[in-house]
């Protein structure tokens, strides 16, 4: 009986989860420049900036090749408090959850704007390539520059991707960037940049990419032992980027960027051996940013943004008589946001950010409208004043964003508006001369909306009146970096506590009587957690240099709803401890790098039930190894690198039914010309 | 300091090597205990989790065993068991989702034959199966209901009826198959299909409400078909379908989630209350709307089954549908004998006589 009433929800759980908006704004604050405060410039460039008043963990270009990293889902993977949720193979689904929370309170930023996916709140990692990305840094809290649309401030956690930036010269006005990579699973995915200076003050960049995969590999099946290959996870995309850079000077810069992104992907399924499932995303956006700053100091950042994302669904096996299902989705977005600061005094900056969004989702099928579909659309207005103090060797900064929320539809009942208040209290000191030690605390309050599905997907009665999820996070750590004298060139390390919180959580349950509303905001999750990191590489010595990088997380996330079955269990997919090390050696033009992740057991279902029937999943530990060489080839700079990735032959599962592939190998070959 | 690099790197690499078999794989080895005298509760578990369950209480060692399939086979259920039945000297699971039939020997739990319903690689998802004179009849959703010899476990014809067809019941020489046209939802079917097992064919279909999902018949020439109703408008309604003149004799208004009825016995349903209410199939009437008169509670009843020979009336509880539930075991005057835990959504309950 209840077969039925599941399928209704297959709708939800099977729902495209990866509608996203590609690559977005090229970097619009690289560099804040004003006339009345220069930039620290660091003379040891080779110790990694730590000092932020928020924690955070970054990557660069530079390093992609030693994680063997081909979407932004790789280069994270290795970050403390990062938990990716990953459904196997090139085309799989890749969600980040950070410090325990689910991947909804993960804000993506691409070069400062919000990669917003209202329909489903989660953005897919692994369409986000890297090609044009020039870092990619992971702020728990939010950002620590002040001149940054509100959108920065509206999530628990935030990852902030930036793409490269023309930096050419009249000697040599043009950089052409021509890649592939290939291997495992059918991997051959060509890639192209190109970066043009046309003149002192305008140029331009162009990238595009092309993947195709076919995706098998063999797993190992849970039920009965037996090998299996995966089936229907081949993956076509196409990707073509443009942007135009205006740049007077350092005070006075416009961009315009354009971006079209396609692909095609069967999805395997979680159950049967051979699955139809395809999903396909075609999506494009326009975007602009102009930046300035006037000799008072006052600066100004604008930006605004049009997206469309097309996603259509098939199910070709699924019983119904219209020959399975065929849905149609289209979330268009309008954005703008205006950002000012300004230097009030040597030591007290402050800024006003104003954001306003508008979002509508339509749906259809082949055979006309979907059941009962709302085709909502959302308006949203965040307003939020920053302020930013240095007192001696204290440094404080608090914010307090205002949220304004309001839906219609044109079926049903739309959720009533409502406003919500944000603060954030955040706070460093750093006790030595030589600033080398820093201790930092922060307090940041902020919630997730519902996402239309959540709040509108068959929802018999037009609406379920969900109410946002809340989260209250409070953190206290230390950074400590060192440049030292003898064999080691330099030693950072961080180390943060936080407790968490996590209230009017959305959680849905099916019911027998669907008249009653099956998706409510009952959850509440308490979590306590540390996140630890060492960084250290040795001098340079008769051209050998070795590295190593270990990251640490313990995360005791458990359900703290009375209510439930589960009270003070852990909750799902949520290892307690996680460990990532990187240890390099390069030598002169090559380097060698080992990658070596290990998580511990977790329970799919949050009931942390071991025995037969339960839902315990053994923890995994995955190798990866990769090979990179630097040479030249008629005097262009090129780089080889290969990469064995699960180099050990692993069968291990992330995502229930969903395992992950073997051993795999990645080749990959880029010249700049 | 080339020793040195080198040697970070072979230290490196051993910690990992020691790290990466650390772990140790949960290794499940078959155990197969004989078991008598009890029931099977087949727990469908969560929709794409994989994790339909088979708990075994025996009366003899008054203990539950929580997964004797995956104990006796070393190998999950799969995909959302929904129907088992005892037939002969086999049992018989149907596993709707990863759409097959497996087939155990009921004294061990261990698989005999697995028979995978599958037109190609499209997946027909069966639902449920009744046995007639050696031959077994399981409904699948992609609309047919499925002829199976019970000796050779082999597909021997389909008979085409409506759309989703749900559960079947044997009266009369005839089977009467529920189709509910549920994947078309909102677009219900709203037919019984009725097939004379003579010629294995189809003679005739009723029509009733909206929905139709639950069918019983008991022993004195009815058939209750229980329809869903579309879940807004137009609530759940019981037909009694006369099984020889094959026509609707009453279509009622009828508060159930479900509805079923063994042989001369009561009809027990599940109020949308969450009682337990009992229907008399001689006067035709509700005769009891909480058959529970110890007060015990009852989470979320989820389905009922009743023991012929004993008048027992077995209530699963599904609790919030996501973890494990509950069996509670009563006597026929409504009072608790015993409760024992079951898996995740526990619905079909096949009785193991001596």
């Amino acid at each position: 009986m209840v077969i039925i009433l599941q399928r209704v929800f297959k709708y939800f759980w099977y729902k495209p989860c990866c509608i996203i908006l590609l690559l977005l704004p090229a970097s619009l604050f690289a560099q804040q420049d004003t006339t009345k405060k220069l930039k620290e410039v660091k003379i040891s460039s080779a110790i990694p900036k730590l000092q932020a008043i928020t924690p955070f963990q970054s990557i660069s270009s530079s390093d992609f090749g030693m994680y063997s990293a081909l979407t932004v889902a790789d280069a994270i993977r290795d970050f403390a408090g990062v938990n990716i949720k990953d459904y196997g193979g090139i085309g799989g689904i890749k969600t980040a959850s950070v410090r325990g929370f689910g991947a909804n309170h993960t804000g993506i930023l691409y070069d400062g704007i919000a990669i917003n996916d209202a329909e489903n709140g989660q953005v897919d990692l692994s369409k986000l390539n890297l090609n044009g990305v020039q870092q990619i840094t992971l702020y728990n809290a939010q950002p620590d520059n002040i001149l940054t649309p509100a959108q920065s401030f509206a999530s628990a956690s935030v990852i902030a991707i930036k793409t490269i930036q023309p930096n050419l010269t009249a000697d040599k006005p043009y950089e052409v960037l021509l890649g592939v990579n290939g291997g495992s699973f059918g991997l051959i995915n060509p890639y192209l940049q190109w970066q043009q200076r046309i003149s002192n003050r305008w140029s331009f960049t162009v990238n595009s990419y092309l993947e195709n995969a076919n995706g098998k590999y063999k797993y190992k099946n849970e039920l009965n032992d037996s090998t299996q290959t995966r089936n229907n996870a081949d993956v076509s995309d196409q990707q073509a980027d443009g942007a135009l850079y205006w740049t007077k000077n350092d005070s006075n810069k416009f961009n315009l960027h354009v971006n079209y992104y396609n692909s095609d992907r069967g999805l395997p399924s979680a159950v049967l051996p051979v699955s139809h499932e395809r999903l396909w995303n075609n999506n494009w956006f326009l975007q602009s940013g102009y930046e300035h700053t006037w000799d008072d100091g006052l600066q100004l950042l604008v930006n605004a943004k049009l997206s469309r994302e097309y996603t259509r669904y098939r199910d070709p096996d699924f019983l119904n008589s219209q020959g399975g299902l065929d849905d149609r989705y289209t979330q268009r977005e309008l954005y703008q946001s205006t950002a000012l600061a300004y230097h009030f005094t040597s030591n007290w900056e402050a800024s006003y950010s104003a954001d306003f969004s508008f979002t509508d989702l339509g749906a259809s099928s082949p055979i006309g409208s979907i059941y009962k579909y709302a085709y909502p659309s959302r308006f949203t207005l965040l307003n939020v004043l920053v302020s930013k103090l240095t007192l001696g060797r204290w440094l404080f900064q608090g914010d307090l964003l205002q949220t304004y929320v309001n839906e219609q539809v044109k079926e049903g009942t739309a959720t009533p508006a409502k406003n919500n208040w944000s603060p954030t209290l955040m706070a460093s000191f750093r006790p030595l001369k030589n600033n080398d030690l820093q201790l930092r605390a922060f307090y940041k309050d902020i919630f997730r909306e519902p996402t239309f599905d959540e709040q509108y997907f068959f929802a018999i009665n037009g609406s379920r009146n969900l109410k946002p999820e809340y989260t209250k996070q409070y953190d206290l750590g230390f950074t400590y970096r060192k440049g030292l004298e003898g064999l080691l060139d330099y030693l950072s390390f961080t180390a943060d506590g936080y407790y968490n919180k996590v209230t009017n959580k959305i959680v849905a349950i099916p019911t027998q009587n669907l008249e009653i509303t099956s998706i409510t905001n009952l959850g509440k999750v308490r979590i306590e957690g540390t996140d630890i990191g060492l960084k250290t590489q040795t001098k340079l010595n008769n051209g050998w240099r070795e590295s190593l990088s270990v990251n640490y997380s313990y995360q005791y996330a458990v359900d703290v709803d009375k209510n439930t079955a589960y009270y003070l269990q852990q909750i799902a997919y949520t290892p307690k401890n996680t460990v990532a090390l990187n240890a390099g050696a390069d030598y002169k033009d090559m380097g060698l790098y080992f990658n070596q992740i290990i998580a511990s057991s977790r329970y799919y279902l949050g009931q942390s039930n071991p025995g037969i029937g339960g839902d315990y999943m053994n923890g995994y530990a995955v190798s990866d190894l990769s090979f990179i060489y630097k040479l030249t080839i008629a005097n262009k700079r090129a780089v080889f690198s290969a990469h064995a990735q699960n180099l050990f032959n692993e069968n291990y599962v992330i995502v229930r039914s969903f395992p992950m592939p073997g051993r795999s190998y990645l080749l990959s070959f880029q010249i700049t010309i | 300091m080339k020793n040195l690099k080198l040697s970070t790197l072979i230290s490196a690499t051993a910690l990992s090597l020691t790290l990466a078999s650390c772990h140790k794989d949960k290794v499940v080895k078959p155990v197969t205990t004989p078991v008598t005298d009890g029931f099977y509760v087949l727990n469908q578990g969560g929709y794409t989790y994989n994790n339909s369950s088979l708990s075994f209480y025996s009366y003899t060692t008054k203990q539950t065993t929580p997964d004797i399939f995956a104990s006796a086979n070393g190998g999950g259920l799969g995909d959302t068991g929904n129907d088992i039945e005892i037939y002969g000297s086999k049992m018989y699971i149907v596993v709707n989702y990863s759409s097959y039939i497996d087939v155990v020997d009921p004294t061990t739990a261990k698989l005999i034959k697995q028979i995978k319903m599958f037109t190609g690689s499209v997946a027909r998802e069966p639902t449920n199966i009744v046995f007639y004179k050696g031959n077994a009849y399981v409904s699948s959703f992609d609309g047919t209901v499925a002829v199976i010899d019970t000796a050779s476990l082999a597909i021997t014809k389909n008979i085409t009826v409506g759309r989703n067809p749900e559960q079947l019941a044997i009266a009369n020489g005839k089977i009467y198959v529920a189709n509910s046209g549920g994947l078309d939802f909102p677009n219900y079917d709203n037919t019984v299909s009725i097939i004379d097992l003579a010629t294995q064919a189809v003679t005739k279909t009723l029509t009733v409400v909206t929905n139709p999902q639950d069918v019983s018949a008991d022993a004195n020439g009815n058939v209750y078909v229980l329809s869903y109703g579309d879940y807004n408008t137009i609530g759940p309604s019981l037909a009694v379908i006369d099984d020889n003149a094959d026509i609707v004799k009453s279509q009622t208004n009828f508060d159930a989630s479900t509805f079923t009825v063994q042989g001369d016995n009561n009809g027990y349903f599940i109020t949308s209350a969450g009682k337990i209410g009992v229907y008399n199939t001689k006067t035709q009437t509700i005769s009891q709307t909480n058959f529970v008169t110890d007060g015990t509670a009852i989470t979320t009843p989820f389905s009922v089954a009743v023991d012929s020979s004993t008048g027992e009336v077995f209530v699963t509880d599904a609790k919030d549908y996501q973890s494990n539930g509950q069996v509670f075991v009563f006597d026929k005057t409504g009072k608790k004998e015993y409760a024992i835990t079951a898996g995740i959504i526990p619905g079909k309950i096949a009785f193991l006589k001596k």
